[in-house]
């Protein structure tokens, strides 16, 4: 828009600025709460500015472990998240990539029925089919390994089937071209499609990543081995310690924690992802 | 460089639609050969066949006489470039030209020697490390010939390539295409609906319609001697003023629908009673008496070309369409009435009712 008027430039940025403050202030919160003592965030005021126990709270969260999270420390749970975020990303990019290649490149029986199969089971969210998915990895006997926090959410209709929309906008003509150049099947997959999809990979890349660290409701069930925990659900943990008070300087430290690594790739990868949403580079 | 023999070649899709039937075409190595239609004509179908991009129904289909029905695109050594120019968006200019070239195992050396070579011929050696984006379109196109030129294939196929550029650059492809048909001897199969491409290209044109050969010809045959209607009406332009008229009882004359008669002065090759059709390319016509034959035109409106005059209009007293090109510049009115005629040997005939040519002793 190239209006020129004081007045609603100075009421878009009042709205805008007021979104950011309504967005930032929990984090904010977070962030000066992990600083302080338990006896500063059980009192009224709640403090608004950084306290001076930022060094302790940060050191015992990371190496020393807290009793409130079965003793196990931070460190190590960020560590199984990651491991649990990049094997559930990887894989759903990996499996559907190349699930969307055969459905859109190849002519066997049933495709189209394989395709609707994939695509139906979007309608089903996770809670669904909960209890079937732990029946088969309780009798697969992946209970407390890492393969049974990330195989079973592996496996992704939506990056399908965002995978093969963008294929069938690849021009035919692209595909034949690499056919009289004499690229097999696995060459063309490898020397033309996957670098055009570049961008479509670092978008899914980011979404992946943080719908594989947010788990909280399936490493839950999987894991009763405090070793394998992941971040998210430490914080759980510590927030319902039994009858002790809930230790808030340290819920959240180990919450700021786990907003790094999500962070760190939105950082990372923004110019890419941004490319993947908008462009079409044809 | 290579021979390519077409036998009984046919395309039926599944489903049932028939794209091409009982194509028969030999063609000699070096030719420059074009396929010419109105689109859906099936001139495609045959191109991609040839390439393998689409599968035989039936007949055979020989390179150097082997039979490569069966073959895959990459083992028929052809290189085909396609209208929209199909190069890979994430490869540089020499990168799309030496895929093929990596994926067949050619040593580096050979294969930097003839990207060389090829980017001299067309020009394009400043822009061997740019993207496809960054190039316009008569270096897209050219990039993609030199894709194709690297290969040093068998046959080269050319699908519409000229299709998406403006005119002048078009025109300037053309020559620069014919040139290098020259240089490289090669055999070419060349499709286009554009009929001023075909006669400016071809050695031999093959002419297309509903999925049937019409005529396979040089240019000059198409043009003298159109073997049907619909290769009379398809090229030239403007096109073959083509009149349905009623052969008289001592079949000496022609009754046009209207008032026109038309004498002959010898037996036309078609029974009194039957409809047949005549035909008189616009510039065979001339504004005098002189020919044999004469007809006036009462015009309609005149497109002013500078060399000449296309004076469009109808047959006088009817409202068959009749066009006829002057030479210069010329003035007319509409409604005004010009009288014309023409020799009776630029004179074609055709069935009324299967549009075939009739032939019959003009000369």
């Amino acid at each position: 828009m190239v209006e020129n008027r004081p007045f609603l430039t100075f009421l878009t940025h009042a709205v805008l600025i007021i979104g950011v403050l309504f967005l930032c202030f929990p984090v904010w919160m977070a962030l000066v709460a992990s600083t302080h003592g338990p006896e500063a965030l059980s009192s009224s005021p709640i403090p608004l500015w950084f306290g001076d126990r930022a060094w302790e709270n940060y050191s015992q969260l990371l190496v020393g472990g807290l009793p409130e999270a079965g003793g196990v420390p931070i460190g190590s749970m960020m560590f199984n998240s990651l491991i649990m975020a990049l094997v559930i990303t990887f894989g759903k990019i990996a499996i559907s990539i190349i699930s969307a290649y055969a459905i859109v490149y190849f002519q066997f029986p049933f495709r189209m029925g394989f395709f609707w199969m994939i695509f139906i089971t979007l309608m089903l969210p996770v809670e669904v089919r909960i209890l079937p998915t732990f029946d088969v990895v309780v009798k697969m006997g992946m209970l407390n390994t890492y393969a049974g926090l990330t195989v079973p959410l592996i496996a992704s209709a939506t990056a399908t089937f965002l995978f093969r929309q963008f294929f069938l906008t690849i021009p035919d003509e692209l595909v034949e071209a690499a056919r009289i150049d004499r690229a097999g099947p696995l060459r063309f997959f490898w020397d033309i499609l996957l670098p055009l999809s570049r961008t479509n990979i670092a978008a899914l890349f980011i979404i992946l990543f943080i719908y594989g660290w947010n788990q909280y409701l399936w490493p839950l069930l999987i894991t009763t081995d405090e070793s394998l925990y992941t971040v998210v659900m430490g914080i759980q943990r510590m927030v319902n310690s039994g009858e002790s008070l809930p230790v808030w300087h340290y819920i959240m430290g180990t919450a700021v924690l786990a907003m790094i690594p999500p962070v760190i790739v939105v950082v990372a990868m923004q110019k890419l992802f941004v490319k993947g949403l908008v462009e079409s580079e044809k | 460089m290579a021979t390519l023999s077409i036998n009984s070649l046919g395309k039926v899709y599944p489903g049932g639609v028939t794209a091409v039937s009982d194509v028969n075409v030999d063609i000699a190595d070096g030719e420059f050969i074009v396929l010419v239609g109105p689109s859906g004509c099936g001139k495609s179908t045959i191109l991609r066949m040839i390439a393998g991009l689409e599968g035989i129904t039936s007949g055979d289909l020989q390179i150097d006489d082997r039979r490569v029905n069966d073959l895959e695109p990459g083992e028929r050594d052809i290189a085909m470039v396609f209208q929209n120019y199909a190069l890979y968006p994430h490869m540089s200019v020499r990168g799309n030209m030496e895929y093929g070239l990596k994926n067949e195992g050619l040593p580096k050396a050979q294969i930097a020697e003839r990207i060389a070579e090829a980017a001299r011929t067309l020009r394009l050696e400043e822009f061997l490390d740019r993207k496809p984006a960054n190039l316009s379109g008569g270096q897209r196109q050219r990039v993609a010939m030199g894709r194709a030129i690297v290969r040093d294939p068998k046959v080269f196929l050319f699908d519409e390539p000229l299709s998406n550029l403006d005119a002048k650059l078009r025109t300037q492809l053309r020559a620069e295409l014919k040139a290098l048909h020259k240089r490289l001897g090669a055999t070419f199969v060349y499709v286009t609906h554009d009929q001023v491409e075909a006669m400016s290209l071809a050695d031999r044109i093959i002419i297309m319609s509903n999925g049937k050969v019409e005529q396979i010809g040089t240019p000059m045959d198409l043009y003298l001697r159109p073997a049907s209607r619909f290769v009379a009406d398809f090229i030239g332009s403007p096109s073959m003023n083509v009149l349905d008229g009623t052969v008289s009882s001592d079949r000496r004359s022609l009754q046009l629908n209207g008032s026109h008669q038309i004498d002959f002065g010898a037996e036309l090759p078609a029974a009194a009673g039957n409809q047949i059709a005549i035909g008189i390319r616009p510039e065979h016509l001339h504004q005098n008496t002189a020919g044999e034959t004469r007809i006036e035109l009462s015009v309609g409106f005149i497109e002013q070309l500078g060399a000449d005059t296309v004076v469009h209009g109808t047959l006088a007293g009817s409202q068959s369409p009749l066009a006829v090109r002057l030479n210069g510049v010329q003035a007319r009115d509409s409604g005004d009435s010009i009288a014309l005629s023409c020799g009776r040997d630029q004179i074609h005939l055709f069935d009324g009712t299967t549009g075939q040519r009739l032939n019959w002793d003009n000369q």
